[in-house]
């Protein structure tokens, strides 16, 4: 069930690089966006502001929308004019929010939400969740998040480059304060945290791995500055470099001792007793399996920052806030409807009936985690006979062709998706444009026919005798080809997927597919990620050499995971449509970071990703990726299918939950409306 | 043999049973996976080390590179010495998860254990009076479906119709209210409710047909001759019969439920109890506390079954020690 | 139950006593064996001869030349391991429980007497013969049913929902309701199953898990119980002692915990629930066996120098049949139970089509389509209910002095 799936997921893929990289992506898929089917935590929905996996956060679904607006209804064919103005806006500077407003709004009410799956620790340094990111978020900031703009908004410190991204600059907001003994929040506290812990080898912190080989040098006592082996002009948008403020002298006595068990359990950091005046509420009472509890801490920063919309001088505006852990989906929507929650995440084939349900306003909101079929190319792959076909990029999109991205939409999101084609959802500023890539599985390029023949182009380039024969594709045996789809257990949205693009398959290509449940962990560790060994292979006459082997990517395709598989449905990915050089982890040549799938791209991916890395300007940036977009589209590295909305649903009387992205980075200003 | 040596000699036993019921249970966790070891690996892989040094190590931190009796007897010790190790499902040691879920469990399973031993033998000692007529097929129908009703399916249905649909009753469990308030009972009277539905049915039957013996007895019939009013009658010479053979069945039957409902029940109303506990300690792979709760299902497992016996023996004069 | 207490001497089989080699066949294993070889043939030419990829029938019909005959049947069954032990498990229901009634006229008419007075009873062997049936043959008449998501959250015909819940709606379409159709006459999952398809696969489901369960439950605990009370001492004390863990172990968190790691195949459900479930039944038969044994018959045969296994064999499992049946009867339901429980925790092959998996994807909708959860959940109640009233009512036909002793 989606509860475990989701929580053992996170915890296996638990370094932060990680998580900002695939997103929890990964386990929103498993987890099935819950979106859907609960899986996570949802129904956190406005919290992102301040945790630590503000990627992670929205995992609830992996999904992603044409605009970022309310134009969702309308699934397939959304792509209108709106979406462009959105996406300049996105970018372009007015902030709106900014008008002056007479009278700040009474403090009321508690603020109240539900999840779907317990905490495992609420300790800043060691989560590694979503759901307790959100938790933990209550009562402290983060660095920094993203504002409705998707610009960075400085919230602990403020980070600046000027020499494109070499290196940054931290700032730390004036006026912090941790609780008795701690004293004042300085540059020491975070160059302590990760010179000392995060970069130590044995604390095994969260962030472990994403601190290494950065050069960090305190400037001030309130700023210090990290420099970086490579230019990163958007490093602030990896979440790498996101941190809690964690007093020195609370870490110090595990430091003497290289005491990582003192320090995970230490009870100072489990309970969040340090928080000061670093978060809009203090916690009160932490129930495991049930839920945290908090109050309003009337000393929030926040209200003095004087970079932020004017709400946020009187910030919180809740008497208080909970998070009440509510595994059943039925009985956290219940909540909402009877008012015990304020907000929750709605399944799609109810989102209508809550739309015209004037106890619960909703809210369909865009997320850049998509849901992919995996096919595995490595040779562990393919297990019908041999030649993998998979490793044919015209057999890819074949398979593409042969799934309708609208009739799933309608069928399993009830519209409530956004047909998937490329890297990028079409809200990014990313996105190459409709008419440039090739839209596999769309109405015009989706049918048995364009299926067949593409796959027996597919055909002609194999060593093997593969051959149509009747409607059934078969092996040079005369056996038709049966592929096993896995995907995650519980997951009610996933299997569904998983039947029909199996039922689409079956009619449209003649492959028999066998849809197959299968826990997250267990697939995580014996089918998607191998024993790194290296080595090296020719690829197109060029000698490639894997030299920092890692298990998502443990070497050529000869090395692979302990057990056999053909595809699977149980990981999605992040998109990353803010920063979309992070996706060179996954296709920036045979050899990047993650490429459990063993893919090796046709076009010159790395020498793309170069270029968008060193590009100067954002024009420039832009062409370097449109290259790598339209070309991964017609690749089809992974099978994609959708982007996924997150559906909200809230409390009417709640004013500041809107349909963007970044949905609840501004949590300190929302309100009850009296 | 007389009482003491007998009673010492089914405690001796059930710390056997406990012990073997650990053993198993600590080779069924020792061949599963180890997400911790596997995590180890990943991590190391990332930094760039050696994943196979790096599950070594971690192996070492854990002792799990000795020998596997060494491990055992190390595991055994613990054990007995009450160092259960801290959970990492829930961050806190396990004797202090183990108690919060028992809090939670204790709030709902006692009203719910009364309400049973009050309602099941009473309803049986009715049915029986009115043996044959519609008042017993009533009470023995009610006694069927609660019976053969899924606890979880009458408690999903249950909390639809009187909390999301009716607002009765509140949605969310809130761990946080008193234990002795109005706020509680509104917030247990389902669970309690679908519980009490499912263990009725069984004590009831064993009471009927217990009592349906004794109500045409010959000191029945002299009381009533003598002019004894009905109630006393039945209180006296029906139910206190009756209730030495149900004792024995009683104590079993409940552990048995409590042992496979409660995990359900937890589930479909959020109770943050036992059951519930163990569940998601499996699932997250929670070694530690799996294996203290499956310690206090045993546990309790062992001490419900001593006590079955022991309050045969003593209630019940005849039955010789040495024959069980 | 054969020679239970003969009325009248003329009655008594005597060639019972007179055959004295202990080897001899009876009609009924006779049968046995005529049926289970060629199942047992079937099996090995599945196991040996049948490509991992190809079908057992239309093979078979290859192999002797008679595809024709066998496409014209329809046949096209592919079995599973599971499957020959189902079948193997319905010839020994049939043989040594029901033949047997139909041997002994007499008796049978007397247990018919005796049980058809009890209404409820008889409705429901009514009930469990529809699911027997259903479960053996429905699965060869309608295919397993597929999910087209576009037919998801179809009501039951002459129930209608709102048109915002489904995806597109088969039936007529008035008010903004949708109504249900003919075609799926309990309505569909969200997948767009049928329910009413997945209800009758899932009676094969229950079938299996009580016909194979039972079967080796009986045998285990018939076994244990009986040779535990024939040797005695500390033969018995130690066999007893071991009985004693077994039924101590608290069952259903150990089979979380084996299902969890293991995984949970409908073949290990099955498995887990007689490998923990066995020592009720061994400590009931060992009682009722030592009963029995103080019976004045057996202490005649005893002295008549048969053999211990001839005893156990010939007159002590006979006599114990009938309450053992009973108590069986009372365990399957919850088997069924455990299934359903498990399925709901979300352990399990959610790709099963049975009655728990189907309550399982349906609680989420249970607000606006109760028919997912209410229709198998009905059909399980109904089910356990029936199991339950039969063994209540077999109890009293079969053995009314058992009555106490069985509710325990």
């Amino acid at each position: 069930m989606r509860r475990y799936a989701k929580k053992s997921q996170t915890r296996f893929l638990s370094r932060r690089q990680w998580l900002a990289m695939v997103g929890i992506s990964g386990t929103a898929a498993m987890a099935g966006c819950l979106g859907d089917d609960d899986s996570g935590d949802s129904d956190d929905t406005g919290d992102d502001t301040s945790d630590d996996s503000t990627p992670a956060d929205s995992d609830s679904g992996d999904s992603g929308d044409s605009g970022d607006s309310g134009d969702s209804g309308d699934s397939g064919d959304s792509g209108d004019s709106d979406d462009s103005d959105d996406e300049d806006d996105a970018f372009s500077d007015d902030d709106d929010d900014d008008e002056p407003i007479d009278e700040l709004p009474e403090v009321s009410g508690t603020y109240d939400t539900v999840t779907s799956a317990s905490f495992e620790t609420l300790n800043p340094l060691y989560n590694t969740e979503a759901g307790a990111g959100t938790a933990i978020g209550r009562t402290i900031d983060q660095g920094y998040t993203f504002d409705d703009n998707n610009e960075l908004f400085p919230l602990v410190y403020d980070m600046n480059t000027d020499d494109g991204g070499m290196v940054w600059v931290f700032d730390i907001t004036e006026g912090l304060e941790f609780s008795d003994p701690y004293g004042s929040v300085t540059a020491e506290d975070f160059v302590y945290q990760i010179e000392e812990v995060h970069k130590s080898d044995w604390a095994n912190t969260a962030s472990s791995a994403t601190w290494g080989g950065i050069n960090i040098e305190q400037t001030g006592e309130l700023q210090f500055q990290a420099e970086l082996e490579n230019p990163q002009l958007l490093w602030p948008q990896t979440f790498d470099p996101l941190e809690y403020p964690i007093p020195k002298g609370l870490m110090e006595p595990y430091v003497m001792e290289e005491d990582a068990d003192g320090m995970r359990q230490d009870k100072e950091l489990l309970e969040l007793q340090f928080t000061g005046n670093l978060g809009p509420f203090v916690l009160s009472d932490w129930t495991r399996g049930a839920g945290t509890q908090y109050v309003r801490n009337h000393e929030y920063y926040i209200q003095d920052i004087d970079w932020g919309p004017e709400l946020f001088n009187g910030a919180p505006y809740f008497e208080g806030a909970s998070i009440s852990v509510v595994e059943e989906q039925a009985s956290r929507i219940g909540a909402l409807q009877s008012g015990e929650a304020d907000a929750a995440s709605i399944p799609p084939e109810r989102f209508q009936e809550f739309q015209d349900d004037p106890n619960v306003s909703m809210y369909q909101i865009p997320q850049p985690y998509n849901t992919i079929i995996s096919v595995n190319m490595r040779d562990n792959g393919w297990t019908t006979g041999p030649g993998n076909l998979f490793r044919h990029m015209e057999f890819r999109q074949a398979m593409a062709m042969a799934i309708s991205k609208q009739d799933l939409i309608q069928g399993v999101y009830r519209g409530r998706a956004q047909p998937h084609y490329t890297w990028q959802p079409r809200f990014s500023r990313w996105y190459p444009g409709d008419d440039s890539i090739d839209q596999f599985g769309s109405s015009e390029q989706y049918g048995e026919d364009l299926a067949r023949s593409k796959a027996e182009e597919a055909f002609n380039k194999s060593d093997y005798d593969y051959r149509f024969d009747g409607g059934d594709l078969v092996t040079p045996d005369g056996n038709q080809v049966e592929l096993d789809l896995y995907h995650s257990a519980g997951q009610d949205t996933e299997r569904l997927t998983g039947e029909f693009a199996a039922q689409e398959l079956e009619q449209n290509l003649g492959i028999s597919v066998s849809v197959e449940a299968i826990d997250g962990v267990r697939f995580s560790n014996d089918y998607w990620t191998g024993t790194p060994e290296g080595g090296s292979a020719t690829i197109d006459g060029e000698e490639v050499t894997w030299d920092s082997p890692a298990p998502q990517n443990p070497g050529p395709r000869s090395v692979h995971a302990s057990e056999d598989w053909d595809m699977s449905l149980v990981f999605g990915l992040n998109t990353f449509p803010q920063n979309p050089l992070t996706n060179q982890f996954f296709f920036d040549g045979p050899t990047c970071f993650y490429n459990p799938v063993g893919y090796y791209p046709e076009f010159n991916a790395q020498e793309l990703f170069q270029q968008a890395r060193e590009a100067e300007t954002i024009p420039e940036m832009k062409e370097a990726f449109d290259q790598i977009f339209i070309n991964v589209a017609r690749e089809q590295p992974y099978i994609m299918l959708t982007f996924e909305d997150d559906l909200y649903g809230y409390n009417p009387d709640l004013v500041g939950p809107s349909e963007i992205f970044n949905n609840g980075w501004d949590l300190p200003a929302w309100h009850f409306e009296e | 043999m007389g009482l003491g040596k007998y009673i010492t000699a089914r405690v001796a036993w059930a710390g056997i049973v406990s012990l073997v019921i650990v053993t198993i249970a600590f080779i069924l966790m020792h061949f599963a996976p180890n997400p911790a070891i596997q995590q180890a690996a990943t991590d190391a892989a990332l930094q760039g080390n050696d994943p196979q040094e790096a599950i070594e190590r971690a192996e070492e931190l854990r002792g799990l590179d000795r020998p596997i009796h060494v491990q055992y007897l190390d595991f055994l010790q613990n054990v007995y010495t009450l160092n259960w190790g801290w959970s990492e499902y829930r961050s806190q040691p396990v004797p202090q998860a183990l108690l919060e879920g028992l809090y939670y469990s204790a709030q709902y399973s006692v009203p719910w254990t009364i309400l049973t031993l009050l309602i099941g033998p009473l309803v049986g000692v009715y049915s029986a009076i009115n043996m044959y007529s519609w008042k017993d097929h009533l009470a023995t129908g009610f006694a069927f479906f609660g019976f053969a009703i899924p606890n979880f399916f009458f408690g999903i249905i249950l909390l639809l119709v009187f909390a999301i649909w009716l607002g009765w009753v509140p949605v969310i469990y809130n761990p946080d209210v008193a234990v002795f308030s109005l706020e509680n009972i509104r917030q247990l009277i389902l669970p309690v409710f679908v519980l009490v539905t499912g263990s009725i049915g069984g004590i009831m039957r064993v009471s009927r047909n217990e009592s349906a013996e004794f109500l045409n007895a010959d000191f029945m019939k002299t009381a009533k001759a003598k002019g004894v009013s009905p109630m006393r009658a039945y209180a006296y010479h029906v139910m206190r019969p009756t209730m030495v053979p149900l004792s024995t069945t009683v104590v079993g039957q409940l552990l048995a439920i409590f042992l496979g409902s409660s995990v359900l029940v937890e589930v479909v109303f959020g109770i943050p109890g036992l059951g519930r506990l163990t569940f998601n300690a499996l699932i997250n792979q929670d070694t530690n506390l799996v294996l203290g709760s499956l310690l206090v299902f045993t546990f309790i497992g062992v001490v419900g079954n001593l006590i079955e016996d022991l309050v045969f023996t003593i209630l019940d004069p005849r039955i010789s020690y040495d024959d069980r | 139950m054969a020679t239970k207490k003969p009325d009248r001497f003329d009655q008594v089989d005597w060639d019972e006593f007179t055959d004295s080699t202990g080897l001899s066949i009876s009609i009924n294993t006779k049968l046995m064996l005529v049926a289970a070889l060629p199942l047992v043939a079937l099996y090995l030419f599945d196991r040996f001869r049948v490509g991992e990829r190809e079908k057992t029938f239309p093979k078979l019909g290859e192999d002797l030349g008679l595809s024709g005959l066998f496409e014209t049947l329809g046949l096209d069954y592919n079995p599973s391991n599971l499957d020959y032990l189902f079948i193997f498990t319905i010839f020994v229901f049939l043989i040594y429980l029901v033949l047997p009634l139909y041997q002994n006229p007499r008796m049978t008419k007397y247990y018919w007497s005796e049980f058809k007075r009890n209404r409820p009873a008889v409705v429901s062997l009514v009930w469990l013969g529809i699911v027997f049936v259903g479960g053996l043959l429905g699965p060869l008449f309608i295919k397993r049913p597929e999910q087209d998501i576009l037919r998801g959250h179809q009501p039951p015909a002459f129930y209608h929902i709102s048109e915002n819940h489904v995806p597109r709606c088969l039936g007529e379409v008035s008010n903004g309701r949708c109504h249900g159709t003919w075609a799926h006459p309990l309505g569909t999952t969200q997948g767009g199953k049928d329910i009413l398809d997945v209800i009758i696969h899932g009676m094969t489901i229950s079938m299996k898990i009580a016909f194979i369960t039972t079967l080796i439950v009986a045998t285990i605990g018939i076994t244990f119980g009986t040779v535990s009370a024939f040797s005695g001492g500390w033969v018995d004390e130690i066999m007893m002692r071991f009985t004693d863990i077994v039924i101590s172990f608290p069952t259903f968190i150990l089979f979380l915990l084996v299902l969890y790691i293991y995984g949970a195949t409908l073949g290990m459900f099955i498995f887990v629930f007689a490998i923990f479930s066995w020592g009720g039944t061994a400590r009931y038969v060992r009682s009722k066996a030592l009963s029995v044994t103080e019976e004045e018959f057996i202490k005649a045969t005893n002295i008549s120098g048969a053999s211990k296994y001839r005893i156990i064999r010939k007159h002590v499992v006979p006599n114990t049949a009938s309450s053992i049946i009973t108590q069986l009867t009372l365990l399957i339901p919850g088997f069924i139970l455990f299934e359903a429980q498990l399925a709901f925790l979300g352990l399990g092959d959610s790709e099963l089509p049975s009655w728990g998996q189907l309550i399982a994807s349906g609680r989420s909708d249970l607000s606006f389509a109760p028919w997912i959860v209410l229709a198998p959940g009905f059909v399980l109640f109904l089910t356990i209910l029936a199991f339950n009233f039969l063994g209540d009512a077999l109890l009293d036909a079969l053995n009314p002095q058992a009555e106490a002793e069985a509710d325990k």
